[in-house]
């Protein structure tokens, strides 16, 4: 039914399609980490829900969007203007910071032909802390969690969700603006993909889409019968709990059929479950998974549902990269997905030695700052993550202070952060010589301190303190990150209410070096 | 009498009216005295004509920047912020390439430096800097041996003070000095600092290039204005899309003429294709957020899109057997199998195979084109397609899906429906493309140009001289001091720029939001604002408190009309006297007879229909089957695509 022409073709239109609501989303939202730090993602899904285009966003939700497409569809019928929403991360979700939206594409067909989806890291979702990024002991205290619901029935807003939704969080002007854009960008996207169908006809779209995904899957099988065959093992550790001193064991085992052109990835040895929120719902996983695989397959491969299709993944339950409810999650997409992601590099340097870096800085150094601003007086809710070293390459050194793997989050401007916020920034600089040595330099990491100029709640979570990104092939590890309160260092992952005047300062971890230093 | 010169890597374009024609002299350039050309343009055309006022296109600017052949720069920042222009937004521009290659920063480590001194975002200083400060700052810059300085102070915007005094130290040093507040007094330290050293970065460049030349000449500037050489020479930053401005200030020119207010322009190149979009009622519409070589350009340039596909991409198919058309590129050497050297097929190829290029050459037949070499390496390379031909297709068909998004994004993505736009199609390969593109896009007509090779000169020719000024203000639109800051910016201006008319505008975005929409300023323009903001994301709120980020005034010098006047439409013809041969052209999947024309052998009132190929000196226009060509009073292709 497809041909190599209309593959190219069809390929094109979804993924612009994707983009441009992702673009139409930035553009109009109000919450910075959406609009500034481009934490969203907009993807398009078959009949079955299987992701068949992605924008090229935040690699963290690739692989977590098409259960939320699932759980949507679990629970709820979905006729034409209707727009699901969910966050909770045992429905669908990764944490409740990221909404998503659902929005089913009939084209005049009696039943859903495609599906459009977008997801936000809203800046504050209610809970203990202002920002809601704080460690907690259970999801409860995370905020305000939403199972699949139909924000727009009919195409008519469903009020009383909206104002309990708004009820529970601390912004909540910036949050109806978020879901004014998120909405926006649902329905772009509908219109968009609505007249591909008008265009080109039910069964040719739908044919393609189909087509799209055995693609994928080609690109990945090809991939795999280049790899040596065998089973190789890795680990690697998150710093703690944020409670006590125990480190938390990933441990990961590849077994590489290259005759099946199979692959098993096997997380059995991880940790258990944790007391607070670095737990990963297994999206997360599966999202560490695929931005691993993406990472190794050309650059024109579409992240679409088939890519994973010749892959067996099997996660322990209620373990720290599956973990059950009711566990705490907050930070299992920000900092857990980035050890993952450490872990299964590690794993495959063994397999693909001249391909795979030394280990970047591991953390997003999440920062969340909440109060009441004295110039407005009105309540604010800052969050923002701070890049560090990316990890030496076989071929090239690290880059200095970029983000790397499951994130890339634009920083906030100075400038705009001190019209936002009652904040003077002191210093956004490298780290000097926090790259690991080695034949290839790990890169160096960021240095952020920001003085507050009212009484705020800081909370920070962060990783790669305590245990350093590691280095390969004789290269020597990075440095790792740092945390000062007025000059006093204060743990990764910890909460401090501060006064006027008080400057804290985050020193994140440089990369890893590359082979022996000459 | 003034005549518009661009000079281009190849050809130097001059073009000028005489005896009511326009009249075009194309001159090999001179890469190693970019000014010769110039000069034996002005010289060869002045002689017969008295020419007073020489316009010119430069490439200067964006070559150096191109091939990172600019000053060695020294960067001055407040202290602590002096990886800024290094750090950029920290993110990376690839996301799943663990290789990727960073390019060095315009300025090194070594030559970034702070200066002990804050402003806040009130404007109040914080912490001046004290005049041992600034002595130990002058000496280390000196030590360090630069050629330019770029100075950007955390919020000068707001209160330039203290980046004056850093000014009136260092300008003992007696080198070109880019000051933030002077080029772009807008907030954003990365953008503004990238604009200010990408501007340190050419001015030594450019100042000596302009000196070699009268200083009565006229600059293009990317924003579609033209602006005095010794302005120019200050802001060599605003220069860096000269050519391509012209380009698009031709084409717009040209499609008004011809009766079109809304335009979309389609310049399809060897490696990469530039479109934009025109609208008559808005004006030459620019924008801020430009990256050129990733590295933020925030000074107004036109809006061009560029997608990095053009004749000379490769095709080939990956491993999950999709056909692939580009980013790779042929480039000019090897280049394309049918010019004797390459291997693989191109896109230039693939028209060749379809009969839509003539084999006996371009260039009036300067580069013979070989057909059956071309067959033989496709051939090889056509995969699991049945023919060479359906693989020929396939590739047109795929490259003009990229140059359809490409359109999509500047059309229907910004609010735009492209039915009511004319495609006008420019650059070598455009024409072979135009009319596919159009059908995809439900656009009813094409135009290509007269011209078409000197565009962009032409462009020049016409365009007006323009001067833009900005400044971040942050405060509501209904802020009754808003008035008194867009006077302040106009007597700002006048002061440097005289005469003119004015045109001020805000950027505005709803409180919270973190991008802008420009917005015309006038007693409605918060409702202009909401009608913008709907027409481009679906949707307004007007309960929501509306901020004016940035005033913007821009101040145009219109331009004497140069119009010719209309031909009498002549009489009704079929252009048999155009006629040079019969050719099979492959579309549609068959092969069908096309008549070839010769294109300066139309003449006005001449109509026929597709399937035919037009072919002339630069370009090759490809008229498919159902679309009808007539050529209009001014020589203009203009094409009906019925579908």
């Amino acid at each position: 039914m497809s041909s190599p022409i209309e593959l190219a073709i069809f390929k094109s239109a979804f993924h612009s399609i994707a983009e441009e609501m992702g673009a139409a989303l930035r553009r109009t939202a109000f919450s910075p980490n959406i609009k500034e730090r481009r934490d969203y993602s907009s993807a398009i899904f078959d009949a079955a829900g299987q992701v068949i285009a992605m924008g090229d966003d935040m690699p963290v939700h690739l692989g977590s969007m098409p259960m939320s497409v699932r759980a949507a569809l679990n629970r709820l019928t979905l006729v034409p203007d209707d727009v699901a929403m969910l966050n909770d991360p045992y429905e669908g979700g990764t944490h409740l910071p990221d909404i998503t939206l659902v929005m089913p594409v009939f084209a005049g067909s009696s039943s859903a032909l495609f599906f459009v989806a977008n997801r936000a890291h809203h800046a504050d979702i209610g809970g203990m802390y202002p920002g809601s990024m704080g460690l907690c002991r259970e999801i409860f205290q995370e905020g305000i969690r939403i199972p699949p619901v139909k924000l727009v029935s009919n195409g008519v807003m469903n009020d009383d969700i909206v104002r309990l939704l708004l009820s529970n969080v601390r912004t909540s002007a910036e949050r109806e603006g978020d879901l004014t854009a998120q909405l926006g960008a649902c329905r772009i996207g509908e219109e968009r993909v609505r007249s591909l169908v008008n265009k080109y006809g039910r069964e040719r779209v739908s044919a393609n889409a189909t087509a799209l995904l055995d693609h994928s899957e080609q690109l990945l099988r090809a991939e795999i019968a280049e790899w040596p065959a065998g089973n190789v093992t890795a680990e690697d550790f998150l710093d703690n709990d944020g409670l006590s001193e125990e480190p938390i064991r990933i441990a990961v085992t590849l077994a590489v059929d290259p005759i099946a052109r199979t692959l098993r990835v096997d997380f059995t040895g991880s940790a258990l479950q944790i007391a607070t929120g670095l737990n990963a719902v297994s999206a997360i996983t599966y999202s560490a998974l695929f931005y691993v695989l993406r990472c190794l397959l050309p650059r024109e491969a579409a992240p679409t549902a088939g890519l994973m299709r010749p892959v067996e993944l099997i996660l322990p339950e209620r373990s720290i990269v599956n973990a059950a409810a009711p566990a705490a999650v907050a930070g299992g997409n920000v900092e857990t997905s980035q050890r993952i992601v450490d872990t299964l590099l590690l794993a495959f340097s063994q397999l693909l030695p001249d391909r795979i870096p030394a280990a970047s800085s591991g953390t997003m150094s999440n920062l969340t700052i909440g109060g009441i601003d004295a110039r407005s007086g009105q309540p604010f809710a800052y969050y923002e993550t701070i890049a560090g070293g990316m990890g030496a390459r076989p071929d090239a050194d690290g880059i200095d202070g970029i983000h790397t793997h499951m994130t890339n989050s634009l920083n906030t401007p100075v400038e705009a952060l001190e019209y936002a916020y009652p904040f003077r920034v002191r210093r956004y600089s490298y780290r000097r010589g926090s790259g690991g040595a080695g034949r290839q330099r790990g890169g160096d990491g960021l240095v952020r301190e920001i003085e507050l100029l009212c009484p705020a709640q800081v909370t920070l979570l962060s990783d790669r303190r305590i245990r350093p990104p590691y280095g390969l092939a004789g290269g020597l590890p990075g440095a790792c990150g740092r945390n000062l309160l007025n000059g006093e260092a204060v743990p990764g992952k910890c909460n401090l209410q501060v006064e006027a005047g008080a400057t804290i300062r985050i020193e994140t971890p440089g990369g890893g070096g590359w082979g022996h230093e000459q | 009498m003034r005549i518009a010169i661009d000079t281009g890597g190849t050809f130097t374009d001059c073009v000028y009216y005489a005896e009511g024609h326009l009249q075009v002299l194309k001159l090999p350039s001179t890469p190693s005295d970019p000014g010769g050309a110039l000069r034996q343009a002005v010289q060869q055309v002045g002689n017969a004509t008295g020419t007073n006022e020489v316009r010119h296109g430069t490439t200067v600017g964006t070559n150096a920047l191109l091939e990172r052949k600019g000053a060695r720069v020294a960067f001055v920042t407040t202290a602590g912020f002096e990886d800024t222009l290094a750090i950029g937004r920290q993110a990376r521009p690839e996301l799943y390439n663990l290789l990727y290659q960073a390019p060095p920063p315009l300025v090194p480590a070594p030559l970034r430096f702070g200066v002990a001194e804050r402003t806040a975002s009130d404007g109040s200083i914080l912490l001046q800097p004290d005049a041992a400060e600034l002595e130990r700052l002058r000496k280390a810059i000196a030590a360090a041996k630069p050629e330019a300085i770029a100075v950007s102070l955390l919020f000068s915007f707001a209160n330039p003070a203290n980046e004056l005094a850093v000014a009136d130290e260092l300008v003992k040093l007696g080198l070109p000095l880019s000051i933030s507040h002077q080029i772009l007094p807008e907030f954003r330290e990365y953008e503004r600092g990238s604009t200010t050293a990408i501007n340190a970065y050419l001015s030594p460049k450019m100042q000596g290039y302009l000196a070699g030349l009268d200083p009565g000449l006229l600059v293009m500037q990317s924003s579609g204005g033209i602006v005095e050489a010794p302005i120019a020479a200050r802001e060599p930053v605003r220069t860096i899309l000269s050519g391509p401005a012209g380009g698009v200030v031709g084409a717009l020119a040209i499609a008004k003429r011809a009766g079109y207010d809304r335009v979309l322009t389609f310049d399809m190149g060897g490696t990469s294709t530039d479109v934009a979009l025109l609208d008559t009622a808005r004006g030459l519409t620019t924008t801020t957020e430009s990256l050129v070589m990733n590295m933020p350009v925030a000074v107004p340039m036109l809006n061009i899109y560029t997608v990095g596909a053009g004749g000379g991409s490769l095709a080939d198919f990956d491993r999950g057997g999709a056909m692939r058309v580009g980013p790779e590129s042929a480039g000019a050497d090897p280049g394309p199998i049918c010019y004797g050297r390459g291997t693989k097929p191109t896109v230039t190829d693939a028209n060749l195979l379809l009969g839509r290029l003539d084999a006996s050459g371009l260039l009036g037949g300067g580069l013979a084109l070989d057909r059956q070499r071309t067959h033989l390496f496709t051939e090889e390379a056509k995969g699991s397609l049945p023919t060479v031909e359906a693989f020929a297709e396939g590739v047109v068909q795929v490259v003009n899906a990229h140059m359809e998004q490409a359109l999509r994004k500047i059309s229907i993505e910004q609010g735009f429906d492209p039915r009511e736009f004319v495609l006008l199609s420019f650059g070598g390969a455009g024409p072979l493309h135009a009319c596919a593109l159009a059908r995809a896009l439900n656009i009813p007509k094409v135009l290509v140009p007269t011209l078409p090779g000197a565009l962009s000169a032409y462009g020049i020719l016409v365009s007006d001289t323009v001067r833009d000024y900005s400044r971040t203000v942050m405060s509501k639109a209904d802020d009754s001091a808003l008035p008194q800051h867009f006077s302040s910016l106009i007597r700002e201006a006048k002061k440097d720029f005289s005469g003119g008319e004015i045109q001020c505008s805000a950027d505005m975005r709803y409180r919270g939001q973190g991008y802008e929409l420009t917005v015309a300023w006038g007693h409605n323009a918060v409702e202009q604002f909401h009608l913008e903001h709907e027409r481009r994301y679906g949707y307004a709120d007007r309960t929501r408190i509306v901020d004016v980020v940035n005033i913007r005034v821009r101040l145009t010098r219109r331009s004497e009309l140069l119009e010719q006047p209309p031909r009498p439409k002549e009489e009704a013809g079929n252009g048999a006297q155009a006629m040079t041969a019969l050719r099979s052209v492959y579309e549609e999947g068959q092969w069908r007879q096309a008549t070839v024309y010769q294109r300066d052998l139309l003449r006005t009132g001449d109509a026929f229909p597709g399937p035919a190929v037009i072919d002339e000196y630069s370009a090759t226009t490809f008229l498919p089957s159902r679309c009808s060509l007539s050529v209009d009073p001014w020589m203009n292709l203009e094409i009906d695509v019925n579908e």
